[in-house]
């Protein structure tokens, strides 16, 4: 057999359930086809999940940590690793399945992906459920199910502190759950770092259904590159590249949140449930007033020149002393704007409050503005949310539903289980303003103004999705930037057939433009599959009422709404580029031929 | 076999001996400013320092590190190596509340880690198996006489920063920085100018401060309302 270059060749399989941990080898051909990431994860879920219905919280579902074979070479931002699991998130319309899902994916900067690559392996595989709490610890070979009992319960902060002084070397990169995702509320995430999230998917759910509360892992090793020399060559060439970009001094001077109040200006944020797009009081919780008020410090990924982490402290009122990373674009509309929060004190404390948990901010943002509409519409009254104010930008109100959801206790519990579910409840015409698609809300991006974007929420495989990209083109080149581990914000700095050049020369398999496209494709197309065989189709591909029938009121957006005809031909050419059959979104036979995806066809 | 029996017992006392002193001598040495380095008579002494106001901790420096300082042939050509970050001599320690301090040698006039090796001087060079470079000034061991009795890093670790780690197999003290022969690549490759070639000088903030005392006065100068402790929520 060839060498496999850029790859260890071993994915590692821990079942939790048995105590089993093996070393399987990757196959050559799926290493070349789906690349790692994302792309490898869904393979591997394919060939793993081989039912359509299966429970994501079932024992059998297996949740991988995927780095792709940029991870851990020193390019720009290769830090990446894609959480990677059937979702618990995600439902359709109509199913002969219970417990129908889309597949859920989600990536993480931070270090534990370079390192998994390290310690020799291309994933981790866990399936099974431990009969107690645990953590898997890798060292290279060595690798031990251990006990996490004195763990459990701890939110990430405290956490992250005390497993790094009891492993007792600070070597070890990990990642691991909050109560959010031990309690299994379905809104629950993966972090590392006690900030960096795998936010989106409910992945911590699933680790929570395990019982697995963190992995740690340390390594000493390097998979060798087929090209040595191009190597060098590249990652000289990539330094100077990003070092003369001028986006490497825009993410750097705010991170995200540099596009709080831009996106706001053009009408394109979530505000107030995303009935609006624009946010009057967006500069007091923009990147000006963190930078004047909190930020201390710029935090970077693995060997990434963009350090978009901002961290500070919060220097005055109620919540002075308290030190933490944010708001970035995406909690501080999910948390802020959205919420009408105008108060960066609090906003900085909501953010706290849910990495501690462990929660997806995204999801979370969504199902608290769902009620704060409700409750401000009079569909629901205090005794339905448990007595709390959920009037528009009370800090307070939203605290506490966020420990509520954290413990499942009253409205909580079901809050944490998405708008959908509390729509259904509600009744009415909740629905309209329930903001998900195929059961996972929406991110930060308003869609009024921006029916690309609406494109990109529903036509995601895992459910609404910001970073899906517009059309085939930009998600198939999004897929394999997931799939190889480095980090969309850096991928748009390397420049035509940058990361072309790199995989090549990393795998010795030629990647030309038009191969490289098409893997990303082939992966977009198995998602897709999988979904399809759940029983997700067109039906199930729409954005809610609110932006069909709500014209934007305010801002430079005002009057803005989606036309539903225009949006349905947009979509229909979309399905139509894509070589899938417009009526039932399946991709034809011969797309699914063209692309060696013969396996999928029942 | 006769090697490592004679380095068990070399070892079990140093280390008795040197847990002693080294306490002491970190008490004795909080002055730094004390220790004396002869330039007219050896040059200048130059070292890597961090501003740790840039650092990002993105190890950037440990992968061009490793890449220099472990190099590799290619088709009987010789040249970087991948950057294994495990290799490399400088490493950055990560804390929470968010502080990144990374480590690397200091070069130290007085080299305490040099004062540590019980190896006798040999009666040519007036080298001990640890030993300063008369080139670069940097701190090399020669693993040939070395006896892997680890002296050297328990004195670097209670005296200073804590940067030398014996190799795992032969004891043999690794990590010490060889500043490229005279041109770091980890200054070079810093995407936040944070590291600099600089003239050693013990009276810098933090010479000779481990990376975890480091941290504790950043995380004070960087976190601070007024209030003594920093919350977690």
């Amino acid at each position: 057999m060839d060498k496999l270059y850029g790859y260890s060749g071993s994915i590692l399989e821990v079942n939790l359930t048995s105590g089993t941990i093996e070393k399987v080898q990757v196959s050559p051909s799926d290493a070349k086809n789906f690349v790692g990431g994302r792309g490898l994860g869904m393979k591997i879920l394919w060939d793993k999940v081989k039912e359509p219905g299966m429970d994501p919280f079932a024992p059998e579902n297996p949740i991988m940590f995927m780095p792709g074979p940029m991870t851990g070479y020193p390019f720009a931002s290769s830090s990446r690793t894609c959480v990677v699991t059937k979702s618990p998130r995600t439902s359709p319309v109509h199913s002969t399945y219970k417990h129908a899902s889309t597949i859920s994916y989600s990536n993480m900067g931070g270090f534990i992906g370079p390192e998994i690559r390290f310690a020799g392996y291309d994933g981790i595989v866990v399936t099974g459920k431990a009969s107690k709490p645990v953590y898997i610890k890798i060292e290279n070979e060595n690798v031990e199910i251990c006990d996490a009992s004195e763990f459990w319960g701890m939110g990430t902060d405290a956490f992250d502190i005390k497993f790094n002084e009891s492993l007792g070397d600070n070597r070890f990169q990990s990642c691991y759950i909050g109560p959010a995702g031990e309690n299994m509320v379905p809104m629950a995430c993966v972090l590392n770092t006690a900030a960096r999230a795998a936010g989106r998917g409910g992945t911590g759910a699933v680790m929570g259904s395990k019982n697995l509360k963190a992995i740690a892992v340390k390594g000493t090793g390097f998979p060798e590159v087929a090209d040595h020399k191009k190597y060098l060559e590249l990652l000289d060439k990539t330094r100077t590249k990003f070092r003369d970009d001028p986006m490497t001094a825009w993410w750097r001077a705010n991170g995200t949140a540099g596009a709080l109040t831009m996106m706001s200006e053009a009408s394109r944020e979530a505000v107030k449930n995303f009935r609006e797009g624009t946010f009057t009081d967006v500069s007091l919780i923009g990147a000006e007033a963190a930078r004047a008020k909190a930020w201390q410090r710029d935090f970077a990924c693995y060997a990434c020149p963009l350090a978009c982490k901002k961290s500070g402290i919060v220097q005055k009122g109620l919540f002075a002393g308290l030190v933490h990373d944010g708001p970035e674009y995406e909690t501080g509309t999910m948390y802020g704007s959205n919420l009408l929060v105008n108060n960066l004190e609090g906003l900085l404390k909501e953010i706290y409050a849910g990495d501690d948990y462990g929660l997806d901010i995204i999801s979370t943002g969504n199902a608290i503005g769902f009620l704060m509409e409700a409750f401000e519409k009079g569909y629901i009254d205090k005794d339905f949310v448990d007595g709390i104010d959920l009037t528009w930008g009370n800090v307070r109100a939203v605290l506490d539903m966020l420990q509520k959801i954290t413990y499942r206790e009253g409205i909580g519990d079901l809050a944490g289980h998405g708008v959908k579910k509390l729509a259904e409840k509600v009744g009415r015409d909740s629905h309209k303003f329930a903001i998900h698609v195929k059961g996972h809300e929406l991110a930060a991006h308003n869609v009024h103004v921006n029916p690309g974007m609406g494109i990109s929420y529903v036509s995601s495989n895992r459910g609404a999705c910001h970073l899906n990209g517009a059309n085939p083109q930009e998600q198939n080149s999004t897929a394999m930037v997931d799939s190889l581990g480095v980090c969309l914000f850096a991928a748009g700095s390397y420049g035509e057939n940058g990361l072309e050049d790199i995989i090549t020369m990393i795998t010795g398999h030629s990647y030309p433009t038009e191969e490289y496209m098409k893997t990303g494709e082939r992966v977009f197309n198995l998602e897709k599959m999988f979904n399809y065989r759940e029983g997700f189709t067109r039906e199930d591909d729409v954005l809610p009422d609110r932006f069909f029938e709500e014209p934007l009121t305010m801002g430079t957006g005002k009057g803005a709404v989606l036309d539903r005809k225009e949006f349905e031909e947009l979509l229909t050419t979309y399905y139509t580029d894509r070589g899938w059959d417009p009526v039932t979104s399946r991709p034809t036979d011969e797309k699914l031929e063209s692309l060696g995806l013969e396996f999928t066809m029942e | 076999m006769e090697k490592k029996k004679n380095n068990e017992q070399l070892s079990r006392r140093n280390f008795i001996r040197n847990v002693a002193f080294g306490t002491g001598a970190t008490l004795l040495l909080t002055n730094f400013s004390l220790i004396r380095w002869h330039v007219d008579e050896k040059g200048i002494l130059r070292g890597i320092v961090v501003d740790y106001d840039k650092c990002t901790g993105c190890r950037t420096c440990e992968t061009a590190c490793s890449a220099s300082n472990h190099r590799v042939w290619i088709n009987g050509e010789e040249m970087e190596g991948l950057g294994n970050p495990w290799l490399a001599n400088i490493r950055v320690h990560r804390f929470n509340p968010d502080v990144d301090v990374p480590n690397v040698c200091q070069i130290c006039p007085d080299a305490p880690c040099i004062a540590a090796c019980p190896v006798e001087p040999d009666p040519d060079t007036g080298r001990r198996a640890l030993y300063r470079d008369e080139e670069h000034l940097t701190i090399k061991c020669d693993t040939d006489r070395c006896i892997g009795c680890g002296n050297c890093a328990i004195t670097c670790a209670t005296e200073r920063s804590g940067v030398i780690i014996p190799n795992p197999e032969t004891g043999s003290p690794e990590r010490m920085c060889t500043l490229c022969s005279g041109d770091p690549h980890c200054v070079k490759a810093c995407p936040y100018g944070a590291l600099s070639l600089v003239e050693v000088d013990t009276n810098r903030e933090f010479f000779g401060m481990s990376p975890k005392e480091i941290a504790r006065e950043l995380m004070k100068k960087y976190y601070k309302t007024g209030k003594e402790e920093v919350s977690h929520g």
